[in-house]
């Protein structure tokens, strides 16, 4: 670990006067102390956010609210959450463990880094770290690595599960600045890699996030976030899917499907949801429609099987929303 | 002792330590004036050294020394044969022998300081081609020496039969097939690390170790220094599994490092450290062809296995030898092992060495011939079963793994099993059966114990044996009791350290069976040291008597007419305690018997139809493994040993790049290990067949046994659930997806 100065912010304008290059805000700081340890994220100065007024979970007339600062376990136990958006909770109650989701923020989770094993040595090359330094995963080890989005200079998936379930929500993210305050759809937010992987998403030097709003749709009470993964509790996803429907009399009548473990970012599936509108809520129906979900997908040669994974677990996904309804 | 022994279940007497964080494991040690080392490694697999830059490194804040191949400590020999778990010795060369090995050590007031001059080090390296790929090196397998003391390729055959391959050639029934694994890694939750102390020319080295007696031995060879003056101190090992035998380069570097710079040295690896500066299992592949008549009986069983070897050495795993060899009766058998020599980190033992990857391939055969059969997978085994050692023609001491297969069935409910694959449904899962059986060979090492009675009224039962966290210290405290007819809470053991009274180690599943009678020896011994003083000092109540007339008896010294407690005694002759020291070992049963622990699994396991996961959903396990001791913690070593396999079965596998030598999943974040989460209900039974002819205690070992076979059950009930045979593990779910 490199040495780093450190202050703690009392105040939003106190954390955005102490921001910018060179800076990171600690929260949780369960990705960037790992990887301050390994020399991977090496900030000059952390200021540290806590303290700051960034938190509660309420709902109004806009959505529901989550404060940036609220805890994943907080979130995820919370029964607006549990309540109005299952797939948000699920979601969270899949990810790390227990004592990570204690101290992780809900801010952190969005912000947080790839889990690619050449982004986390220093011994070896990394676009995302080293801009330049090239992209061994390509032609390495990439069992776990995206199918979606990639380019030639990276193919790291995206690592977070709420991301997928609040970009299948239609969720944005407040990011407050010197500049000012802006809203951002959270799918808009995250860029694809292309040939700067090293810009992960629109979030300007010193900027914050402050809160995460997802819009009203009052089926999400019906929907669910589906995780597949070698083992059964702490590893980050092979696929997932989250997925809610409207149904009546058998019929979808609406639905959003968004997909991880496969893509450079969390991957909305419009076409899929289009193919899925108006048809029967049948498994077979469904298989159809998931074919679309890897139009454009790149296969590298340890994750060709992400192609099945990944249309399975949407497939599953649906069928078993639909059998619990 | 006797077979009359029984079979107790208590706590373990060191929980409230370990559950308090009051066990001093080595790196716990607290140690005056302590510099911290930290281990340099290359990042290239073969090569020269040319140059390194270590300038930046020596000004960083805290530095004391940076060691390199071109600024060394000395270091001499290779110390015993296996005692070193490599052929060389680190910074004494600049060659490069594979991607992670130990290139340097920079020693600082800190860990932290040390850590951060370390990443200041830069190394300049000649590159050469490597030999990595495991899979690439196959057709380049060469012979190695024999295994457990017979050749390498091995073959009985039957009157009139030419060879292995006429003899399958001639069967009713074959099948055959190849089962590969990949390499795999120990990951005891303690990290290896040490904390070397020097005085007057003496080393202390506190440090995690399965053998205080060899590390002492690599040490000191090492070093230059005579053995009587080092001493190697473990009291609390947070795992072995084989990889705490052999001596690796960090506790020869921090001893030349603390004796160089005249302070004690601690270093401990990273959890990545670990991958490479220690050993690991073999990459395996094997061939299994058997040969049946359409009853079911085996006529031909041949075994080929290659598995991978360091170019530095190290123990490789002899899969046939350590299973097909002994484990069913057939006419023809041939064993054939071969090893691919490669530039990587040097395989070690690791639980269940050979016997892991033979049970994987040669169960998961029989389950191949059970189906193409059509007969139940236990009926096979059993019309096959040997009664006598192939090829020795020596009866087991005591064999009842028949037993195993028919309690484990029973209790597992296999009648329900249905035998077409895929045929079974629960809602989205296909669920099947599966079984296979598991083998460890009874070992026996010599081994001392030290008894000694206290004026305070406990008793000392100590040896310089080793607990991984296996019970050793509540074993030596039950057997103590047992032998001197007192209660558990008087015994005091003790053991971890190299100065105790001699003992090998914990290893090869052998310490109850080696030290356990050594008890009982010593027992007897002390007893004995306690009448003679009984009898001889003037200051005892019993003086005078004839030493026949006074018996021991449950602590207490019985002549005719008295009766005298031994805390009584010691303090009435003003002795500070009495202690004899007792040894056993094997004998010449070897001749006359073969001496085997065996297991039945039986397991159900659900796989997803839409994804694919594999879930084991429970498994029951009956064990034959003569006399157990301590029900509890010998329970809770068979549930370990499961796990360990379920961990081989599903999720663990080194990834090693073919290019670079480079292992890609180097933590416990890729490199998976079984969580609670899938781990289910496991149902251990024990059979009680207190095995007398093997040793006086009746007991065999049971450290290893539970991890054999259990991947070859859990790939035959994925078999059943869903009619795919997997034969490369681990089983993950890409492997099940159409």
């Amino acid at each position: 670990m490199r040495p780093f100065g450190y202050t703690s912010a009392h105040s939003v304008a106190q954390a955005l006067a102490g921001g910018g290059a060179g800076t990171a805000y600690l929260a949780g700081g369960t990705t960037l102390v790992d990887l301050m340890k390994l020399e991977v994220m090496t900030p000059r100065q952390v200021v540290e956010i806590n303290r700051l007024p960034l938190r509660g979970v309420h709902v109004d007339r806009d959505g529901l609210h989550v404060g940036a600062l609220e805890r994943m376990s907080e979130v995820a136990e919370h029964p607006l959450v549990t309540g109005g958006y299952p797939m948000l909770a699920q979601a969270l109650l899949r990810s790390a463990s227990p004592q990570l989701r204690n101290m992780a923020s809900i801010g952190g989770n969005l912000l947080q880094r790839v889990r690619c094993g050449y982004f986390r040595d220093t011994g070896t090359g990394c676009n995302k770290r080293r801009p330049g330094s090239g992209c061994p995963a390509i032609g390495g080890e990439n069992r776990g690595h995206a199918i979606l989005g990639t380019s030639d200079s990276c193919v790291a998936t995206h690592p977070s599960d709420l991301a997928v379930a609040l970009v299948a929500l239609d969720a944005r993210v407040r990011l407050v600045g010197r500049g000012g305050t802006r809203d951002v759809r959270l799918a808009d937010f995250y860029l694809l890699p292309g040939d700067t992987p090293d810009r992960e998403h629109d979030l300007r030097p010193g900027e914050l996030v402050t809160r995460v709003t997802v819009p009203p749709l009052p089926w999400a009470r019906r929907s669910g976030y589906l995780k597949i993964r070698d083992r059964q509790s702490y590893e980050f996803a092979l696929a997932s899917a989250a997925v809610a429907l409207d149904l009546r009399d058998g019929v979808v009548r609406d639905v959003r499907v968004a997909v991880g473990g496969v893509g450079t970012r969390p991957w909305r599936l419009p076409a899929v949801e289009d193919a899925l509108r108006g048809g029967a809520a049948r498994p077979e129906v469904f298989e159809a429609a998931a074919e679309l979900a890897v139009q454009g997908a790149r296969p590298l040669a340890h994750n060709r099987f992400k192609m099945t994974l990944v249309r399975r677990t949407i497939v599953r996904a649906l069928t078993n929303l639909v059998e619990s309804l | 002792m006797s077979g009359a022994a029984r079979t107790v279940s208590v706590n373990r007497v060191d929980g409230r330590l370990k559950v308090t964080g009051g066990a001093r494991y080595a790196a716990d040690q607290p140690v005056e004036r302590l510099a911290h080392g930290y281990l340099l490694l290359s990042t290239v697999a073969r090569g020269t050294i040319r140059a390194m830059d270590v300038a930046a490194a020596e000004a960083s804040p805290g530095v004391l020394a940076v060691y390199t191949p071109f600024h060394p400590l000395p270091l001499v020999g290779t110390g015993t044969p296996f005692s070193v778990g490599h052929s060389w010795l680190p910074l004494q060369d600049a060659e490069l022998r594979w991607h992670g090995q130990a290139i340097g050590l920079v020693v600082a007031e800190t860990f932290e300081q040390a850590r951060d001059a370390a990443a200041l080090v830069t190394a300049d390296y000649e590159v050469r081609p490597a030999a990595i790929s495991f899979a690439d090196g196959i057709a380049g397998a060469t012979d190695p020496g024999p295994i457990t003391g017979e050749p390498a390729r091995l073959e009985f055959l039957a009157d009139g039969v030419g060879s292995i391959d006429e003899a399958l050639a001639a069967s009713e029934v074959t099948i055959s097939g190849t089962y590969q694994q990949p390499g795999k890694h120990h990951s005891a939750m303690e990290p290896h690390s040490c904390v070397a102390v020097w005085q007057d020319g003496a080393l202390t080295l506190h440090t995690g170790t399965q053998s205080a007696s060899l590390t002492v031995g690599a040490m000191a060879a090492a070093l230059g220094v005579e053995a009587a003056r080092v001493r190697v101190v473990s009291p609390h090992v947070g795992g072995g599994f084989g990889n705490k035998i052999a001596t690796w380069a960090h506790p020869l570097l921090a001893a030349a490092a603390a004796r160089t710079l005249g302070r004690p040295v601690k270093v401990v690896l990273t959890r990545e450290q670990t991958f490479t500066i220690t050993g690991n299992r073999s990459a395996v592949r094997q061939t299994v062809r058997l040969g049946a008549r359409r009853d079911g009986t085996l006529v031909a069983l041949k075994h080929q296995v290659w598995a991978s070897q360091s170019a530095s050495g190290g123990i490789f795993e002899g899969s046939a030898h350590a299973t097909s060899r002994y484990l069913y009766k057939t006419e023809n058998l041939h064993l054939d092992q071969k090893i691919v020599t490669l530039d990587v980190p040097p395989p070690t033992w690791m639980r269940a060495p050979g016997q892991e990857s033979g049970s994987f391939a040669v169960e998961t055969a029989l389950d191949e011939l059970a189906a193409e059969l059509r007969m139940d997978p236990v009926e096979l085994r059993l019309r096959n079963y040997a009664t006598v050692y192939p090829g020795r023609n020596v009866p087991w001491s005591s064999k009842h793994l028949d037993e195993c297969y028919r309690v484990g069935a029973r209790r597992f409910g296999w009648a329900r099993r249905n035998p077409t694959p895929g045929a079974v449904v629960r809602g989205e899962w296909l669920v099947g059966m599966g079984m296979a059986t598991a083998n460890y060979p009874g070992e026996r090492f010599p081994a001392s114990v030290t008894v000694r009675f206290q004026p305070d009224g406990d008793v000392s039962v100590a040896s310089a044996t080793a607990d991984l966290g296996t019970g050793m210290w509540t074993v030596l405290a039950v057997l103590g009791a047992e032998a001197l007819g007192l209660p558990v809470s008087r015994i005091r053991s003790d053991l971890g350290d190299s100065s105790l009274a001699a003992n090998i180690g914990s290893f090869g599943s052998a310490s109850t069976a080696s030290t356990g009678p050594a008890v009982a020896a010593a027992a007897e011994a002390a007893t004995n040291a306690l009448i003679t003083l009984a009898v001889t000092d003037e200051r005892s109540p019993l003086h005078g008597l004839p030493a026949a007339d006074v018996r021991y008896d449950r602590g207490d010294l019985v002549a005719p007419d008295r009766r005298i407690g031994f805390p009584e005694l010691l303090r009435a002759v003003g002795s500070p305690g009495v202690e004899a020291t007792g040894s056993a070992g094997p004998g010449p049963e070897h001749r006359q018997h073969a001496f085997t622990s065996f297991a039945a699994h039986f397991c159900e396991v659900r796989v997803n139809r839409w994804t694919g996961e594999p879930r084991l959903h429970r498994m029951t396990t009956v064990v034959d493994g003569g006399r157990i001791i301590n029900a509890k913690t010998a329970r809770s070593q068979i549930i370990g040993g499961v796990i360990f396999g379920i961990g081989h079965a599903l999720l663990e596998g080194a990834v090693v790049e073919p290019e670079t030598g480079r292992i890609a999943n180097a933590n416990f974040a890729d490199y998976l290990l079984p969580v609670n989460a899938d781990i289910p209900p496991i149902d251990v039974h024990f059979l009680d067949h207190p095995d007398l002819l093997f040793n006086p205690l009746g007991a065999r070992g049971i450290g290893e046994l539970g991890t054999v076979g259990v991947a070859a059950a859990i790939g035959n009930a994925v078999y059943n659930a869903t009619g795919r045979r997997i034969r490369e593990l681990p089983i993950t779910l890409d492997k099940l997806l159409d």
